[in-house]
């Protein structure tokens, strides 16, 4: 499902290659908080049986916007939009996971902000389906994306002030 | 002349001499007419209980009214939000007297499987907004316990319980 | 066939005024409030608002072991329980490690594919209701009794299963299962022609659906549609097919894809993927393995080691992927469900535009929605 003006790609390691060209080499890998060690490079091949996806990307949050282009380009299709919030790092992190339609190819893109400060562009005008999911993501981390249409509550009430999934919040 | 001196045993089953009340409270309870108030997962027990294996039409009660204003019970299957906590209170505001309140599952209960320390969208039981009549504990209950809850309800507005009770063998 | 133009008859502006649908409201299938727009019969803009039946799951997942989350997932969806718990299951599987047997796989199998069939139903009769015919609920819910009289017999719950465990099923199957298995394919197959019959070849239903609610291919890819919705339009996705879990490479399906993107196409869809997961059920009693249920040794307070982890199944309504995030500990320091109604409702505000409300309302029964899959 590639326009005419990407190249087509035939393996991961094409699309992994893309997303090198557009992370800067001296941007350090993002931290993993509390989890795993972390990724040895930004764009990092996982294996598929032990994690689920296939392609790890970390990014700065600016860069967000133009991995989700790359991804569109080639067709694929977002999956979820997952906020995590990393307290004890100080951090919060988005993840975002894509599949294709047509293959079995599974993506994800990380980005970390700081917790006093969390903003991401919106990705919204790439896929339109990530409006409801950063509304979501915003509703219960407190995470703003930049430029989204309309960043009110979608499941808590309309006037809701405060953000649940917080590992901070107290009810 | 005394009226049961009248009657035969076998008669006095079909026919009733009784005060307008108990005549008025026994056609209320042959035909509750009960609002389609399905939130959850209890809902789709209500439906079954509506469905022709279970089939509660046998007590009056399968025309399901969608607005409060033609319901006489509303059967409240599933979590109430506190989202969703308004919109209930005025739909039993807007049910006209008289009426009912059965709160069918865990849920509409105490709140059921989602109550923990911290929880912050759930009300712990539609009691908290307005009086329930019957209480039907299950996750889901059984369409069987929704009759017998039905059942109970008839024995709350006739002072009698009607229909035979099944005991297990 | 695309929606009429608005015209209208006056040089004097357009008037609209708004609608609301719900949150209670017998043909939004649960507590969801649509927020309609309406010049006149057509709607201008339907805004669906979420949340009223929002239960706090991915709240209750970091204050539960990994084991009590578990009936939660199947509380999530729970006309297609078992795959939630399939997915939630699996999941946890691959972070630790843990082998299934073979003979719980085809339980596992077969019980998901018996849920998928009465889901199927369940929709299948809700959506004629909504469309105004009240029979076929009726001889559906007497189809889906069939398969909860078997599942309950196994699970001990008619609805909200929670049977899946790590390492395999809680219990083990007899052989009144097989035989209520195989008794039940023999009976569904001439049902499903009896359906095609009196309500698929139904020149009502045919006008109420055909050309109506188009949602195409690329709609579907940018807002995350997948199921029905995404193979209606002619897509033949398929978690089952595309990233293969559990034994399901071992079995012979296919994939029902009808390119029309209408209504039609969406329920057509749902009909035939009916008599294929007959297909699997029925080779997989036909090969039923012996052995153990249930892996031996998986420790009561599971502690996962710690990463992100995920899984998608084949949900009855689309893809659903749970990611987990372990930090080694006993309770989970994350759990995202990505569930298939949320990515699918998203995209009816844009496919509603421009029609009239009662097609309006077929194209939503048509996405089979479950409100408590979108709130969680």
């Amino acid at each position: 499902m590639a326009n005419g003006d990407t190249p087509v790609i035939h393996s991961l390691q094409e699309l992994a290659d893309q997303f090198n060209k557009l992370i800067p080499h001296e941007t350090l890998p993002a931290a993993s908080g509390t989890t795993e060690p972390a990724p040895t490079s930004p764009v990092q091949m996982e294996d598929y049986a032990a994690k689920g996806y296939h392609l790890n990307v970390c990014v700065q949050p600016d860069q967000v916007v133009g991995a989700a282009e790359i991804l569109d380009s080639h067709g694929f299709a977002l999956d979820a939009v997952t906020g995590m919030d990393w307290i004890a790092a100080n951090e919060m992190e988005v993840v975002y996971d894509y599949f294709h339609p047509m293959n079995s190819w599974r993506v994800v893109i990380r980005t970390r902000v700081p917790r006093g400060k969390p903003e991401v562009p919106t990705i919204s005008k790439v896929y339109p389906g990530a409006d409801w999911h950063e509304r979501e993501t915003h509703e219960f981390f407190g995470i703003v994306f930049l430029g989204h249409p309309n960043l009110t509550p979608l499941l808590l009430p309309e006037d809701a002030d405060y953000h649940p999934l917080r590992k901070d919040f107290v009810a | 002349m005394e009226p049961e001196k009248v009657c035969s045993q076998d008669l006095s089953q079909i026919i009733k001499f009784a005060k307008l009340d108990e005549l008025l409270d026994l056609s209320r309870a042959n035909s509750l007419w009960p609002l389609t108030f399905g939130l959850a997962c209890c809902a789709i027990e209500m439906m079954a209980a509506g469905a022709s294996r279970f089939d509660i039409s046998r007590f009056g009660a399968e025309v399901f009214r969608p607005s409060p204003r033609h319901a006489d019970v509303m059967i409240v299957a599933g979590t109430i939000n506190k989202k969703m906590a308004p919109a209930v209170k005025t739909l039993y505001d807007q049910m006209l007297e008289p009426k009912w309140v059965i709160a069918m599952g865990n849920c509409a209960i105490s709140g059921g499987p989602y109550v923990f320390p911290g929880q912050y969208a759930v009300i712990e039981g539609v009691d908290k907004l307005f009086p329930v009549d019957v209480f039907i504990p299950g996750c889901p209950p059984r369409p069987e316990a929704l009759i017998e809850g039905i059942l109970k309800l008839e024995e709350k507005l006739t002072g009698k319980r009607r229909w035979p009770t099944v005991t297990p063998q | 066939m695309s929606a009429p133009e608005i015209i209208s008859t006056s040089d004097t502006p357009r008037e609209t005024f708004v609608l609301n649908v719900g949150p209670q409201h017998p043909a939004t299938h649960g507590v969801l409030r649509l927020k309609l727009t309406m010049e006149g019969e057509y709607v201008v803009r339907a805004e669906p608002i979420c949340g009223y039946i929002h239960r706090m799951h991915e709240k209750m997942g970091e204050n539960r072991t990994w084991a009590q989350f578990l009936p939660n997932t199947g509380r999530i969806d729970y006309l297609s329980a078992m795959t939630y718990n399939h997915a939630y299951v699996a999941a946890v599987e691959r972070a630790a490690k843990i082998e299934v047997p073979l003979r719980a796989e085809y339980i596992r199998v077969i019980t998901s594919e018996l849920n998928r069939i009465s889901s199927h139903l369940v929709w299948f009769g809700a959506f004629l209701l909504d469309l105004g015919g009240f029979t076929p609920l009726l001889y559906a819910f007497d189809d889906r009794e069939q398969i909860l009289d078997i599942l309950e017999a196994v699970s001990g719950s008619r609805l909200t299963y929670c049977y899946y465990r790590f390492g395999g099923v809680c219990n083990d199957v007899d052989a009144d299962f097989v035989r209520g298995c195989r008794n039940f394919v023999a009976r569904m197959r001439p049902r499903l022609k009896m359906y095609k019959t009196l309500v698929t070849d139904n020149i009502i239903l045919r006008k109420r659906l055909e050309g109506i609610g188009f949602i195409n291919s690329e709609m579907c890819r940018k807002y995350g549609a997948t199921g029905p919705v995404i193979r209606g339009a002619g897509v033949a996705y398929d978690v089952r097919k595309i990233e293969p879990y559990s034994i399901y490479r071992d079995f012979d399906f296919d994939i029902p894809t009808f390119p029309d993107g209408d209504c039609m196409a969406r329920y057509l869809v749902r009909m035939e993927e009916m008599a294929q997961s007959l297909r699997i059920i029925e080779q997989a009693i036909g090969r039923f393995p012996d052995g153990p249920t249930l892996t031996h040794g998986v420790p009561r307070m599971l502690k996962p080691p710690a990463g992100d982890y995920c899984f998608a199944v084949e949900a009855a309504r689309g893809r659903l992927l749970v990611r987990i995030v372990s930090d080694h500990r006993e309770i989970p320091y994350r759990v995202r469900l990505r569930t298939p109604c949320f990515s699918n409702l998203s995209l009816f505000e844009e496919a509603s535009a421009g029609m009239i409300l009662p097609d309006a309302l077929a194209e939503l029964g048509s996405l089979d929605l479950v409100i408590p899959d979108i709130d969680r």
